[in-house]
């Protein structure tokens, strides 16, 4: 699959059918796969396309977009000049690419979305985990096993138990849309149980719900990955950083923290795809898909609507209507 | 504050300008008692009302939280209320899962001819309100 991926850019970069292809490469730290920007065809070789691919990378194609929109705006409109993104899509990157589409981020003649089907991609948290946290001096991905070498020695994993959990149940791992599709659609992933953690989760007491949220978000350092890659957060000017007002106080109050997630997490509303990136380069194992599936959950029950499945359809929040199914949350004195 | 004898349940009110703001006027002009703990902010329409507006009064200090407009096909500016009530019926759900009490967060339609329901709102959201005592959850204290 790796070859034809690897032609199919060579050809779309030589033909100048795109500008740029967004892809993975083999990543400096072992077992880990980064994002890459093709542009000479010759470089088109590095691309892969594995089990260890994580970001979506609808991020990187909004970000090179935007910045050459920015970048020419001094220009007469005439003179400005499209760059069309070539991308390795899977799933839930296609989804987040319908979602930038329907918010009018930018045009379908400026992206190529070349798809892939997935299987799921190993969370590096897990993989850690299972060689006891040591340093990971070496591994290879053959088949469905992962051989990992670390300073005690080599050990065989199984591919499937190291899977992140939002691809474990994720409904959509084949392309919702692309330009041209590479390898055989993937087999379904286990999609039944999709909201049982949620479901679970709001069946506790209320102050559980509580603590574990207040417990959460203790942890989080406000560093913003999960915002930063996130590919449906692409405001120009955050609200964590606006000052006037300033909606976020910057200091270590529990509170703030709070509030800027809840908030962070409430943007995604009718937005989250579940590709699992935030909750991937999160660096103190927050865990934010308890809260972000709950969003996708109700969006569904209440509006019938998920996010990016459909080029045709709206985000929840840009649709309304008369008569709404959920009336009974309107309080009645 | 926190001693409960003396304690005040403290509401801010979000009301649209064109119905709930008028219906509230009514209220005062038809001489219909209400109690005085809800602190009214006016906004032009209530979908206006940034769903972070609430989050934000409940840091700040609130007890609970109450968001009118016009009833759905009233809206001055036809649809801003339709909008608006996706946003509250999910921030409502969403600040339940996460452990807030319902009740802190009130959403309803009062018109401007509607100064008895005004009224009627008020009491029931103070009551509410007072039922579940002072908040304590995402309180910024100072
Ligand atoms: S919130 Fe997280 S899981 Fe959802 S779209 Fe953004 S990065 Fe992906
Ligand atoms: S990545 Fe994790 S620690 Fe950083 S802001 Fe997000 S939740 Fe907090
Ligand atoms: S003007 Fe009253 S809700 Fe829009």
């Amino acid at each position: 699959m790796e070859s034809i991926l690897r032609k199919t850019a060579k050809e779309l970069l030589e033909g100048k059918k795109v500008d740029v292809v967004v892809g993975y490469t083999q990543g400096s730290v072992p077992l880990t796969m980064s994002p890459v920007f093709i542009t000479n065809p010759d470089d088109a070789e590095r691309l892969v396309f594995n089990a260890l691919c994580s970001q979506n990378l609808a991020k990187y194609v909004h970000d090179v977009i935007s910045q050459n929109r920015a970048a020419q705006k001094r220009l007469k409109p005439e003179e400005r000049k499209k760059k069309v993104v070539g991308v390795v899509a899977r799933g839930c990157t296609t989804r987040s690419l319908v979602l930038n589409l329907q918010e009018k981020q930018y045009t379908r003649d400026e992206i190529f979305i070349i798809g892939v089907p997935c299987a799921g991609y190993v969370d590096q948290k897990k993989l850690s985990a299972a060689v006891g946290g040591t340093e990971i001096l070496d591994g290879s991905l053959t088949g469905g096993k992962v051989t990992v070498k670390t300073p005690a020695g080599e050990k065989s994993l199984v591919l499937a138990e190291l899977l992140a959990d939002n691809c474990l149940v994720c409904a959509y791992n084949n392309p919702i849309i692309s330009d041209i599709t590479i390898g055989e659609p993937a087999k379904p992933m286990n999609s039944a149980n999709e909201f049982k953690k949620v479901e679970d989760f709001a069946a506790l007491p209320l102050e559980e719900r509580w603590s574990y949220f207040a417990k959460e978000m203790e942890k989080c350092i406000r560093c913003c990955a999960c915002r930063n890659i996130c590919p449906s957060c692409y405001c120009p000017e955050c609200f964590a950083e606006q000052s006037m007002p300033q909606w976020v106080g910057v200091g270590a109050d529990a509170t703030d923290t709070q509030v800027f997630q809840l908030m962070r997490l409430f943007h995604m509303a009718g937005r989250c795809v579940d590709c699992g990136s935030c909750v991937s380069v999160c660096p103190m194992g927050v865990d934010l898909r308890m809260f972000l599936k709950k969003l996708d959950k109700d969006a569904l029950d209440l509006f019938d609507a998920r996010t990016g499945i459909n080029e045709k359809d709206l985000p929840a929040f840009s649709v309304f209507k008369e008569r709404e199914k959920n009336e009974e949350f309107l309080f009645e004195p | 504050m926190e001693n409960n004898a003396e304690w005040e349940p403290k509401i801010v009110a979000i009301v649209c300008n064109w119905c709930t703001y008028a219906g509230a006027d009514l209220a005062g002009i038809s001489r219909i008692q209400y109690p005085p703990n809800a602190r009214i902010i006016r906004v032009p329409c209530t979908g206006r009302i940034n769903p972070f507006f609430v989050v934000k009064a409940l840091q700040e200090g609130a007890d609970g939280v109450l968001v009118s407009g016009c009833h759905p096909g009233e809206c001055h500016y036809i649809s801003g209320n339709l909008s608006a009530r996706r946003k509250f019926a999910m921030l409502k759900s969403f600040l339940n899962y996460i452990g807030i009490e319902s009740d802190r967060a009130l959403f309803t339609w009062v018109s401007a001819s509607e100064g008895e329901r005004f009224a009627k709102v008020i009491k029931g959201a103070t009551e509410k309100v007072r039922a579940l005592g002072p908040a304590q959850k995402l309180v910024k204290k100072i």
